[in-house]
């Protein structure tokens, strides 16, 4: 009983490593020279409020903002680029997401060159290729729709595929043990059990590309970011304001929907 | 035994189950089709033309030219949409870090977490690129618009899997410090940090990885970094410099991301348990850099 008093002292405390010490210095000195490259001052936060900017995002004129031209017909083309691009791209990710799993792929070969393919798409940001299309094959939604359908396949093959990966391969296993070719072994044995997976994650890409969209205008890709970016150039942020608070109400509305059906689904 | 016998009989295919139902779901997806592609003003000529002329542009970016992007200084701004990054992910972690605890169901009274809650809904509904629209004529051009708009536009994610860590944490912890005594902060501080830390942490990183995209796409309207020079290079056509910038883009995104993904796993591996499975949905869409 006595022992247990002293040596119930406190443990010493481990010394951190001198390896631990070097990253911490060295990020701590990145940091320092980041925040030096982006300027880094928190004075504008308590200089905003004096900064006669703000007089420029007030009141907002709603007469202009509720005009059918000014903000509804561009919401609409938005939300066509997206449904869209969300159809195009969702269909083409379920080939591509089966030759992408190791489970379903027809062979290495294909495996490997739309992994790789896929990666690479996904490095480049969406509206990087927005700006890319818009260059190529000129402005407007058109050019939007296709560069929206390429990075929503990307991000929806990468989601996809590891769903396939995971499902299970009994019954893969059942249709090629009875004789089945490939495309339909695949079809009946893993497509049944990933299906409503498929049709959440579409959703998803479909909440993703509504976003997308609104801002996608403002590389000259269509939607109603063209008119937020032209307000701008005209420095009428009282009417981009009232547009925000319009395009955010409506694209809210959206996705409550969608995630409401999707949580039914999974 | 008799049942047996009546097997041969009753062996017969099943019916088919009846299909018809489905045209009722097809239906509303043809109209969508058909209505979405009415506002693309698609002319069969431009149908036609786009793949031709996607593919001359493409032929004209080969080769990339490094050497002339490399004069024009676009390594300085590839690294700094890294430093945008780096700081605007800074930002975040940092604001969002205590207010995760004040958010998390099981920790914090519900007066104080519902606000903010949605405080970092609202954010997160907003894209950085918006953000920096406005931000822009706050602080005017240039790369500490990028920054702000990235750091407040990850408070929001950041907050939200902070929150939701905490909320996953063996509570027998907080319980404990009480038993001595300790105050809801020491509670915070000795029973909770210690166990979500990890996972928090390797959520900043990885969030990290996601505003190096978002920042190389901030530059594209003024607010920093290496979009504004892929802007220009495709203004001016000049097609083998903006594939050199867009491929020394991609060449930093990819070593960042590695990079991070490794030190993640280190994190990870050997700390709390992770519900990965659950996470990986929002997490990995969220590459995307459009929301979270």
């Amino acid at each position: 009983m006595n022992d247990s008093t002293d040596t119930s002292e406190r443990p010493v405390k481990p010394k951190p490593r001198a390896r631990s010490f070097l990253i911490a210095l060295v990020l701590l000195g990145l940091t320092f020279w980041a925040a030096f490259k982006v300027s880094f001052d928190l004075s504008t936060f308590w200089e905003v409020w004096s900064n006669p900017i703000w007089s420029k995002f007030w009141p907002i004129p709603w007469d202009w903002v509720l005009k059918k031209e000014n903000t509804f017909d561009p919401l609409i083309e938005t939300l066509q680029i997206a449904v869209a691009s969300t159809l195009l791209g969702c269909l083409l990710a379920l080939p591509v997401s089966f030759a992408m799993s190791s489970l379903t792929t027809p062979n290495k070969i294909v495996y490997f060159i739309s992994k790789t393919v896929m990666n690479l798409v996904r490095a480049v940001p969406d509206l990087f290729w927005a700006k890319l299309l818009v260059t190529a094959i000129g402005i407007g939604a058109f050019a939007g729709a296709w560069s929206l359908s390429i990075f929503s396949l990307a991000v929806m093959v990468k989601l996809f595929s590891e769903t396939v990966d995971a499902a299970d391969p009994r019954p893969l296993e059942a249709a090629r043990s009875s004789g089945a070719r490939h495309l339909p072994a695949v079809k009946t044995g893993v497509l049944p059990t990933v299906f409503p997976s498929y049709v959440a994650y579409s959703l998803y890409i479909f909440e993703l590309n509504i976003r997308a969209s609104v801002v996608l205008g403002l590389v000259g890709a269509g939607g109603v970011g063209r008119v937020i970016e032209t307000q701008r150039q005209f420095f009428r942020f009282d009417r981009i304001l009232g547009l925000l608070i319009i395009i955010f109400g409506i694209v809210w509305v959206i996705e409550q929907i969608s995630v409401s059906l999707r949580k039914r689904l999974v | 035994m008799e049942t047996l016998s009546d097997t041969p009989t009753s062996s017969q295919r099943p019916p088919a189950p009846k299909t018809f139902h489905r045209w009722f779901i097809a239906l509303p997806f043809l109209v969508a089709i058909i209505w979405s592609v009415t506002g693309l003003n698609i002319t069969l000529s431009r149908l036609i033309d786009a793949p031709g002329d996607a593919w001359s542009i493409l032929r004209q970016m080969i080769p990339p030219a490094f050497g002339e992007v490399y004069e024009r200084g676009a390594v300085g701004k590839i690294f700094e949409s890294v430093y945008i990054a780096w700081i605007g992910t800074i930002i975040g972690a940092f604001a969002s870090l205590p207010l995760a605890f004040l958010a998390a169901h099981n920790v914090a009274p519900i007066w104080i977490r519902s606000p903010i809650r949605q405080l970092f809904n609202s954010i997160r509904a907003v894209p950085e690129l918006i953000l920096a629209v406005i931000l822009i004529p706050v602080t005017g051009l240039g790369a500490w618009a990028g920054t702000l708009a990235i750091g407040i536009h990850s408070i929001g994610t950041l907050g939200k899997w902070a929150c939701e860590s905490i909320e996953d944490i063996d509570e027998g912890p907080i319980e404990a410090t009480k038993a001595c005594g300790g105050k809801w902060v020491s509670g915070m501080r000795w029973g909770v940090l210690p166990q979500v830390m990890p996972v928090i942490s390797s959520y900043w990183l990885f969030r990290f990885e996601i505003n190096v995209r978002a920042s190389a796409v901030l530059g594209m309207i003024g607010a920093g970094g290496v979009g504004s020079e892929l802007v220009s290079q495709l203004s001016f056509r000049n097609f083998p410099a903006a594939s050199a910038v867009l491929l020394m883009t991609m060449a930093v995104v990819l070593t960042i991301d590695t990079i991070s993904a490794a030190v993640r796993r280190r994190i990870i591996k050997g700390a709390v348990s992770t519900d990965e499975e659950s996470r990986t949905f929002e997490a990995i869409t969220d590459l995307t850099g459009i929301r979270s």
